[in-house]
């Protein structure tokens, strides 16, 4: 097999070419030697920052409230709601603020229960039955955010927890149920959370979809959604 | 390619001049000020420096480990040595999956293996759909930066390529324009049967590809298509999850000036059962093509520690006057000054090393402290060593230098020629560098000797 052979080439390549030669630039670096560096789960040297869950470090209120700060920086809306009802009242007024004719909603039961009284109001795409030309047709997809990055004003969706890979992106409208219990404080914090081993997709969202490629004129929404809602659920 | 003769052709582009102007002037104002915001700027570019030399170093063994862990999680990986042997992969694979039609996301490597070319010869229609890809697609020309590639375009342009070829009302509304390329490339997303998306960073304890973009487009590409091949160089990939953290706070600072793109999609394997969202097949291809050669000196490895943000264009005194064209190659800038003639070899590209002051401004802003003016030098002393100068002129050039280096180390010999030259008016012949520059006329009397009489005249005082 081809892609074999090209493999074995490229290995001894690279191999052949990391060898010391003269005064040995490198360490001692074998093929899977036992001396050198084990497999990757140390750190490389030097100082790195320890990953620190959001609570207990800085106050809860201030991470919410530097997420809700970098939220409107990168141009995303947010709404913050405490408890379901008042949740329930918020998304119907975000839908009707849009314009919004036909919504989807994701699978995560949260999205289910809030949307179910909307039945009247809106036209529902059912998710199990979508085709591809349903979604294009969507003005509104409605998905929760399984963690929030204050650092950043990001959400991340994970594919294990909810079918929202394709909702959170292809309608021009996406509204994102976060809780605040969620918000991580940085970067790092967020990528420690997620549980990367059961999605097979990960996606970190920064407000909309946005270019600058013609004339380094910003432009928002061009091949995903214009506006990002984020309905922020305090805790009860 | 002639780098002398683009450059030129780009020097007399005024309207080009003055895009490249903006956009480099703005890019690196709000690198600057996305910087800023990071407590520990210069300790995150030595600890993502320190991640890349330790993945270099042991790269067959992190290599091994990527492509394992991303097979257990359901991705197929193929290894290609060239960039023929790539081309053909993909294609393989698009005609096994009878793919007519197929979605791009932006990739350098895509363009490096001319991929466009390969599928294009073999009948399946390759569509970029960054919309800077797009419009530099629909025109037939080439990107000029790896963040924005169609900089050389005016919007006025772009409204004239979209009234042609996609039968738009002439707008001048940039609004407009992307939301016709927006409806334009939906009919191509929805009808694509593969997805070919480039990766930047490949995580080897997970399997995991990441891919950063602004647009949406690379998500539509990696979400919709059946398959989805992934095409990656392979001193992508890092050792660990966790090292994502430091490379995302310093690739969308040192690019964009953005403390994050709007997007980053993390792909591990293919979806898990059948009622999930995504492509049925991953296919990962790792590209050498040249890379491993990189590896044999420290000098030229950091050349592979390179995460593409295009912060050393922006900064390039050089690259701001002439843009990426004049390069003559896929990668422009100091950074393809390098790079390019590493992978293509130097016969192709003798002249890029050239292409440059040597002033460090590239070194002073990549976010992983690549040594650039080094590197050039070194691909200059080879292109010399290769025979760039030959016979009489390899001969006249040693001669000059050591007699250089001779006449500097005795400082007598020095002033004695200096008066001789300020007697008779000598000119020394520099041939082409005094061709745009001039040659300021010796001063009547040396430094040394004003000196000399200044210090008399102190003592004296």
């Amino acid at each position: 097999m081809r892609s074999e052979d090209a493999r074995r080439e490229i290995l001894s390549a690279i191999r052949e070419n990391l060898k010391p030669r003269g005064i040995a630039p490198g360490s001692a670096v074998g093929s899977t030697g036992s001396a050198d560096p084990g497999p990757a789960t140390e750190g490389p040297q030097g100082p790195r920052k320890s990953f620190r869950a959001a609570r207990g470090s800085k106050e809860r209120g201030d991470v919410v409230s530097s997420f809700t700060e970098r939220l409107a920086a990168v141009g995303a809306q947010c709404t913050v709601v405490r408890g379901e009802a008042e949740a329930a009242g918020a998304l119907a007024g975000i839908l009707s603020g849009a314009g919004a004719r036909r919504v989807v909603g994701s699978d995560a039961p949260l999205v289910q229960r809030l949307l179910r009284p909307l039945r009247d109001r809106f036209e529902m795409a059912a998710l199990d039955r979508l085709s591809r030309d349903d979604l294009f047709a969507c003005d509104v997809g409605v998905t929760t955010a399984q963690w929030g990055i204050a650092e950043t004003g990001t959400l991340v969706l994970e594919s294990a927890r909810e079918r929202s890979r394709l909702l959170s992106l292809v309608p021009p409208i996406h509204v994102a149920l976060l809780s605040t219990r969620c918000i991580c404080e940085s970067l790092g914090d967020g990528l420690a959370h997620v549980r990367q081993a059961d999605s097979h997709a990960i996606t970190f969202i920064t407000g909309p979809s946005r270019t600058s490629d013609i004339e380094l004129t910003l432009v928002v929404g061009v091949h995903g959604p214009q506006t990002v809602h984020v309905l922020l659920l305090e805790d009860l | 390619m002639s780098f002398d003769r683009d450059a030129r052709a780009a020097l007399a582009d005024g309207q080009l001049r003055g895009a490249l102007r903006h956009a480099t002037t703005l890019f690196g104002e709000r690198r600057r000020a996305a910087i800023a915001e990071v407590p520990d700027w210069e300790g995150a570019r030595d600890r993502a420096r320190a991640i890349k030399d330790e993945t270099l170093l042991h790269l067959d063994r992190y290599l091994e480990q990527f492509a394992a862990n991303a097979e257990r999680a359901g991705a197929q990986v193929h290894w290609a040595r060239d960039a023929a042997q790539a081309c053909d992969i993909i294609a393989g694979i698009a005609a096994r999956r009878g793919a007519r039609t197929v979605v791009k996301s932006k990739s350098m490597a895509s363009e490096e293996i001319h991929l466009n070319a390969a599928l294009a010869a073999r009948g399946i229609a390759p569509v970029e759909t960054d919309l800077g890809e797009y419009i530099v697609q629909l025109a037939g020309e080439e990107p000029s930066h790896i963040v924005v590639p169609a900089i050389h375009k005016t919007k006025g342009q772009i409204a004239a390529l979209f009234a042609e070829k996609l039968g738009m009302e002439p707008s001048d509304d940039v609004a407009k324009l992307a939301a016709a390329a927006r409806q334009a490339l939906r009919r191509r997303f929805a009808e694509a049967d593969l997805g070919v998306s480039g990766v930047n960073f490949a995580v080897a304890e997970t399997g995991t590809i990441l891919i950063l973009e602004n647009e949406g487009n690379a998500r539509l590409t990696t979400s919709l298509p059946r398959t989805h091949v992934a095409l990656m160089g392979i001193e992508k990939v890092i050792p660990r999850f966790a090292d994502l953290e430091v490379f995302l706070r310093l690739l969308p600072r040192s690019g964009t000036g953005q403390a994050l793109t709007a997007y980053q999609s993390l792909l591990t394997g293919t979806k898990r059962h059948p009622a999930d969202e995504g492509p049925e097949e991953l296919h990962i291809v790792l590209l050498d093509n040249g890379r491993s050669r990189m590896l044999a000196s420290p000098v030229t490895r950091q050349t592979l520690a390179c995460i593409r943000c295009g912060a050393c264009l922006n900064a390039c005194p050089v690259y701001r006057q002439i843009g990426g064209h004049a390069y003559g190659s896929v990668y422009p800038g100091p950074i393809g000054a390098v790079l390019t003639p590493q992978l293509l070899g130097m016969g192709e590209s003798a002249e890029l090393p050239y292409a440059s002051s040597l002033c460090g401004a590239c070194r002073d802003v990549c976010p992983v402290k690549i040594d650039i003016p080094a590197v050039l030098l070194h691909l200059r002393a080879q292109a010399v060593a290769r025979g760039g100068s030959t016979g009489t002129r390899a001969l006249l050039e040693r001669l000059a230098f050591a007699s250089y280096a001779a006449v500097m180390a005795r400082p007598r010999l020095f002033g004695w020629l200096m008066a001789c030259a300020r007697r008779l008016h000598i000119v020394p012949p520099l041939g082409a560098w005094t061709k745009w520059r001039d040659l300021r006329p010796l001063a009547p009397r040396s430094f040394r000797d004003e000196w000399r009489a200044g210090l008399r005249h102190e003592g004296g005082r």
